[in-house]
């Protein structure tokens, strides 16, 4: 019956594309948020306005150095977030985005 | 196999009536894509809303217009929509040599199609007010596919439905509805749980308000993301299935990436209107409802959102953005030590999508029948009268407990609902 082997296959696609999916979405949708609470992180740091490490919240100068961590990883955040715009567009007119290396290029779908 | 045609005798014959059910059909379309934008604004922003990040104004009208330029921004069109459900087309999509989709690719006659269609977006329609009336977010797509199924089975028999595909990609019920609605939430909520927990590992030692303010611009740019990636899928749905009839109907022959301005344009506006209007009982149910959620857990939600979207249109893989956010949503609050998760708001939610397609289906089914028995030109006017007429009556119905920019954000507990005649239905008990 073909009908049959058909719905086997959609579940063998579905488990394909759903380990896919969750490998790109960990990497991307953790990944982003993390990288951003580590540059708010750096930030407070580098502001001084870090309360624990049971010193009873004094006031600490800050670190320079936090502030420039932070810039860094921000940066990070804002190319990840412009990648996901670039990406909408370029698959809006039907193509794909190649990663190849850092900076990615247009190719046609497959 | 291909479903035989099944000649459609009775309606009114010339051009004329075929034309009157066509405007009909775009009509309902277009009031379909209109409830798919403010049905599905709180995907992207009842976090931000939530959070205090964005005025509850502000965020719809940000929303809005990354959904009216993410609708422009699509060009390729989703022609085939509704071949994910119904068979739409024989075996070729298009014509190798030309490359143009014509009424000789359709598995049916023309207005045989317009009435499937016309039937499948009332019922979609009928179900996003119904939902929207109850606040439960729900899958605007799955609505329309539920009216579609039901509309196909009524016209051309359970032979009519795409249930499986061919079995050389991932389609059909199976493949693009059920199977995506079954995983994308879990591995949405498994995304956003981890990066929660991550997140309140990393700024443990930072004042709440530092971080508060912090996570605020991440909310905002995630949010934006969400909603730009909306307007590129969701309006091209809709576009996708006027250019269908329009083609059907002989009115339009064209490749798979040309359509009418008109249609682009008109498509964009509808779901951007709907957006800004706000869907605020769903912002609400989303924000506030499911998780009490704080700056970090936003963006840790929107963040996987736009990741599990976007990995799955590149991979091919349906889905619904409401399956996403909503899964997204209560994975921060289960990546969260302490944090309450409302296990009766999402009981609620998952029977409404378990419902999604089985009661858009009657609905659809129920228009086909009326259009079967009145003659497609009749049935049509009487169709649209019918879903008229219920919009109507469910839109007062909402305004016994109106939600609003004004009260999206008070507390859960004490709903301005609550002393409603809807109100065991609003807040399901939990309020």
């Amino acid at each position: 019956m073909s009908n049959g082997s058909a719905f086997v296959k959609d579940l063998h696609f579905a488990g394909t594309a759903i380990w896919q999916v969750l490998v790109a979405s960990v990497v991307l949708g953790a990944g982003l948020p993390v990288i951003f609470a580590l540059g708010v992180r750096s930030l407070a740091w580098g502001t001084g306005n870090e309360t624990g490490g049971g010193e009873g919240g004094a006031a600490r100068p800050g670190n320079p150095m936090g502030k420039v961590l932070a810039v860094v990883l921000f940066a990070v955040v804002l190319y990840v977030l412009a990648l996901g715009i670039y990406y909408i567009v370029v698959a809006g007119h039907g193509k794909e985005l190649d990663f190849n290396g850092i900076w990615p290029s247009q190719v046609a779908k497959s | 196999m291909g479903v035989p045609d099944r000649p459609v005798t009775r309606h009114a014959g010339g051009v004329s009536a075929e034309t009157l059910v066509l405007v009909l059909v775009v009509a309902t379309a277009l009031g379909f894509d209109f409830t798919n934008g403010f049905h599905d604004t709180g995907n992207a922003m009842a976090t931000s809303i939530a959070t205090g990040a964005l005025k509850p104004r502000i965020a719809v009208a940000l929303s809005a217009v990354m959904n009216l330029v993410g609708a422009f921004l699509s060009v390729a069109v989703a022609l085939t929509v509704t071949n994910a459900v119904v068979k739409t087309f024989s075996a070729a999509t298009t014509d190798p040599s030309t490359g143009t989709v014509t009424p000789a690719h359709l598995t049916m006659s023309g207005d045989a199609l317009l009435m499937i269609v016309l039937g499948g977006l009332i019922g979609g329609i009928v179900w996003n007010l119904l939902t929207w009336l109850l606040g439960l977010p729900s899958s605007s797509s799955h609505a329309l596919f539920g009216g579609l199924i039901g509309a196909a089975i009524t016209a051309n028999g359970w032979n009519g439905v795409n249930w499986v595909g061919d079995g050389t990609k991932l389609d059909g019920v199976v493949g693009k509805v059920l199977l995506p609605a079954v995983a994308s939430p879990i591995v949405a909520a498994l995304v956003a749980g981890l990066a929660t927990w991550i997140i309140f590992k990393i700024i443990g030692g930072i004042a709440h308000r530092t971080s508060e303010e912090g996570f605020r611009w991440g909310q905002v740019g995630t949010a934006s993301l969400v909603s730009l990636a909306h307007g590129t899928n969701d309006a091209q749905k809709t576009m996708g299935v006027i250019t269908l009839a329009l083609i059907a109907t002989g009115h339009w022959s064209a490749d798979a990436t040309t359509i009418p301005f008109w249609v682009k344009l008109s498509c964009a506006l509808a779901i951007a209107l709907g957006t800004y209007l706000g869907g605020w009982r769903i912002i609400r149910t989303l924000g506030k409802g499911l998780v009490e959620i704080e700056s970090p857990q936003g963006m840790a939600a929107e963040a996987s959102s736009a990741a599990v979207i976007l990995a799955s249109s590149h991979l091919g893989f349906a889905l619904s953005t409401t399956h996403v956010a909503t899964g997204s949503i209560l994975g921060t609050g289960l990546g969260k030590p302490g944090a309450e998760v409302r296990w009766g708001v999402a009981g609620r939610m998952v029977i409404g999508w378990l419902l999604t397609l089985p009661a858009a289906a009657v609905v659809g089914g129920v228009m086909w029948g009326i259009g079967d028995l009145l003659g497609n030109t009749a049935g049509a006017i009487v169709e649209f009268v019918i879903l008229i007429g219920l919009a109507g009556y469910i839109f007062s119905r909402s305004r016994a407990n109106a939600v609003g920019a004004h009260n999206v954000n008070d507390d859960w507990s004490g709903m301005p609902a609550a002393s409603a005649p809807a109100a065991e239905l609003t807040t399901g008990g939990v309020a």
